[in-house]
């Protein structure tokens, strides 16, 4: 299967260069695998993440995503690339001034799709997240799990190739992390999504099999 | 309420712009029509041995544009009632020829000081007149009116930008969310950034409204019964109708820089 993910020696650091936060790391994930990123508080998991969206560049090595070399991708390209990825974050950055409707289908508004497209597709992610009910109420009427299961729904509308999630369940009670990781353990098995999940804890019931890969001294080790 | 609010914080300060551009629009057509009647009004006097030709006044200076001559006859015929007919021709022989002289535009002490030099250099001109002192007085307090309300004007305009650049920076805050998520999903600008084109686009045109309707209500009712005569005279210039997409199009265009400026300062992704 083709490298989704390819990562070559890779160092990331804020400021100039001055703190490094990730160094030498080289790793790859394949075409729907299921992997967690571990590691302790402020290791460097989340930033690694966003420099998996082009959020934050590489000052050493090369980092690849969907065959595209994130140092040197055009802007335009970024955007055409990010638009393939479904991103889930702690604190499920959902617009609040849109209802939970509007939310779910952003990244499909985001491609043109048609109003009556957008329609039908934010009823069937929002019967597949079980929120059918709440699809004209705004983010904030609603519980965290609940704006969470938003997120999942809104990072699954157009398909993406890879989902990408920061501290899912970081916020949520036990019910709620449930629900949340069937949820991505489903896209994972049924779409063949690559999902990359950024965790302090890998969940006790888990049924897929996964790697695991862990952050620690700067270093990106698989655990096998 | 907060809706409102959020809207005259935008609009009332390019209301103001677009009044300031509107006013400067109209003072400048009302003092070029004033202008124009100055110097209408304004014409120089010259004394020449022989007859002259507006050509060759124009050739000593090309600000002459036009001459009347005054008829000797009409002045001879005022010295010499009573007089005989052969002594009234003689004077009317020996009498040099006068000329007014007009001016293509309202010109500066020092300009018609340098007209006067020029006219005298020819040899034929035996005396000119200026009236500089009466025309001095009247274009000093016309150019002090004219820098005041220009100095007043600007002055209002980079009030008025310091204001939207205000406004702009509240919208930078209640939009920047938005537009970050939006962009980590792939959006482009010009989709991250409609709701704001929209909003700012709609504050632009009902701006453009309510000063179009003010100088309106300006032209057509306050300036007639005003009973001012600039006024009365001016009424025609006071607001064009095609003012309107002059206007419409100078609010588009702050708008639009106001836009891009909080487009341009919401990049990257918040911890």
């Amino acid at each position: 299967m083709s490298n989704v993910i390819h990562a070559s020696h890779l160092t990331l650091s804020y400021g100039n260069g001055d703190k490094e936060i990730i160094k030498d790391a080289s790793f790859s994930i394949k075409k729907g695998e299921f992997v967690f990123i571990t590691g302790p508080s402020g290791s460097g998991k989340s930033t690694l993440l966003k420099s998996l969206y082009g959020q934050i560049q590489a000052t050493e090595g090369s980092l690849v995503v969907g065959g595209h070399d994130l140092a040197t991708i055009r802007k335009g390209k970024l955007q055409e690339l990010r638009a393939h990825m479904g991103i889930i974050f702690q604190d499920y950055k959902l617009i609040n001034e849109w209802t939970v409707a509007k939310n779910v289908v952003l990244p499909l508004m985001i491609a043109g799709y048609s109003t009556e497209i957008q329609d039908t597709q934010a009823r069937r992610l929002l019967k597949h997240v079980k929120l059918s009910e709440h699809a004209d109420k705004y983010p904030l009427e609603l519980s965290g799990g609940e704006q969470q299961r938003v997120g999942v729904a809104r990072a699954l509308a157009k398909n993406p190739v890879v989902i990408l999630a920061d501290e899912p369940t970081g916020n949520l009670d036990d019910y709620s992390s449930n629900v949340i990781w069937d949820l991505m353990e489903n896209a994972c098995q049924q779409l063949e999504t690559t999902v990359l999940v950024v965790t302090h804890k890998i969940p006790t019931i888990f049924s897929l099999p996964y790697r695991h890969f862990i952050i620690e001294s700067k270093g990106v080790y698989e655990v096998h | 309420m907060k809706f409102i609010k959020n809207h005259l914080m935008f609009i009332l300060p390019l209301m103001a712009i677009l009044l300031g551009i509107e006013f400067f629009l109209v003072f400048e057509r009302t003092t070029d029509t004033y202008e124009q009647g100055l110097k209408d009004g304004y014409s120089m006097f010259v004394v020449t041995k022989e007859p002259m030709e507006l050509s060759a006044f124009q050739a000593l200076n090309d600000h002459i544009s036009g001459t009347k001559l005054i008829k000797r006859e009409n002045i001879v015929a005022e010295v010499t009632k009573g007089v005989s007919q052969s002594t009234s021709e003689e004077i009317l022989a020996a009498l040099p020829y006068f000329y007014n002289l007009g001016l293509d535009s309202y010109l500066r002490t020092s300009e018609l000081e340098k007209i006067k030099k020029d006219l005298l250099s020819n040899e034929n001109v035996k005396k000119v007149e200026t009236f500089g002192s009466s025309h001095n007085s009247n274009y000093k307090l016309f150019s002090f009116i004219k820098f005041t309300l220009k100095i007043f004007i600007v002055f209002m305009a980079v009030v008025s930008l310091f204001l939207i650049i205000k406004q702009m920076e509240i919208w930078k805050y209640a939009h920047k969310e938005r537009m970050q998520v939006m962009e980590i999903f792939g959006a482009p600008l010009m989709l991250r950034s409609g709701v704001l084109f929209k909003v700012a686009l709609m504050d632009a045109i009902v701006a453009t409204i309510l000063v179009s309707a003010l100088f309106l209500y300006i032209k057509f009712y306050w300036a007639t019964q005003s009973g001012i005569d600039i006024m009365v005279q001016n009424q025609e210039v006071l607001f064009k109708l095609s003012d309107i997409g002059l206007l419409l199009a100078s609010a588009f265009f702050i708008v639009i820089f106001a836009v891009y400026s909080v487009v341009f300062s919401s990049k990257g992704v918040q911890e």
